[in-house]
């Protein structure tokens, strides 16, 4: 029995810390009506220094189109690994995605970056379409895109 | 239905060119001036380059320089043929996000559309 508690004690010990160190946060991204069909989206993060530190959602299955997305497509290499399991649909002119992930604590106030690259099916492609800083007091502001995105915000 | 067209196409032609043939090893008289077709088509032969055909399917083919496609459209396509070479992502919900650092262990992605 007292093995038993001790174990919980621990477990809860080990597991409580990791739970502080990640948040549920909701990205919206809204888009115009700009006439044309589904587009694909790219949200990843990049550090301090600019350089690439992962993804965080894509918006599009069809790894075929994935050299649209030019920034993205530069870092990656259009590389599934780097978005198994956190890949959906297109979305439309003038809908909202809105995608809640647990992230790490350690992405806001630490100098990340976090970009959309968009592209859309005979209009132009859009790198870095939003590029917004991840801080905390940033939460719930939103921010225009260059071409097809309407608002951009994250919440938490 | 261009499976069809195609292997009409084909038979036709190579038909005609073995009847062509049979026809020309035939009708020739032996030192006759006219030359045969099978020296006709020889001597063609030669002449001509090679060309290769095509073989992508042009009802595709302004589908297949686009992005942005609903997911559900052209559900009949090839999904693994990406231009890099690489196979389509893992979608959401079947495999664990990236550990990219980015992500806690905690609840999965969840993701709405409105």
């Amino acid at each position: 029995m007292k093995s038993v508690l001790a174990t919980l004690a621990v477990t809860t010990a080990l597991t409580l810390p990791s739970l502080a160190m990640a948040r549920a946060v909701t990205l919206t991204t809204t888009l115009n009506n700009y006439g044309g069909n589904g587009a694909y989206l790219a949200l990843y993060v990049t550090d301090a220094k600019g350089s690439y530190v992962g993804s965080l959602w894509m918006a599009g299955g069809k790894s075929k189109y994935y050299g649209h997305l030019a920034d993205w497509y530069r870092e990656t290499g259009g590389d599934p690994a780097q978005i198994n399991g956190i890949t959906g649909a297109s979305v439309g002119a003038g809908r909202t995605l809105e995608i809640t992930l647990d992230l790490a604590d350690a992405l806001f106030d630490e100098g990340y970056t976090l970009h959309v690259d968009a592209a859309v099916e005979n209009m132009r492609d859009s790198p870095n379409e939003v590029a917004v800083a991840l801080t905390a007091d940033g939460a719930g502001a939103p921010v225009r895109g260059r071409r097809y995105v309407r608002s951009f915000s994250y919440g938490m | 239905m261009k499976k069809t067209l195609t292997l009409l196409v084909t038979s036709t032609a190579l038909t005609a060119v073995i009847g062509a043939f049979a026809w020309s090893a035939v009708r020739t008289p032996a030192g006759a001036n006219e030359r045969s077709f099978a020296a006709i088509y020889d001597e063609g032969l030669k002449a001509l380059p090679l060309i290769l055909a095509s073989t992508d399917d042009d009802d595709n083919r302004e589908y297949r320089r686009m992005p942005g496609r609903q997911d559900g459209d052209h559900e009949d396509e090839d999904d693994d043929d990406g231009a890099s070479g690489w196979r389509n992502p893992a979608p959401a919900g079947s495999v664990a996000p990236p550990q990219n650092g980015l992500f806690g262990n905690g609840t999965p992605p969840q993701v709405k559309v409105n």
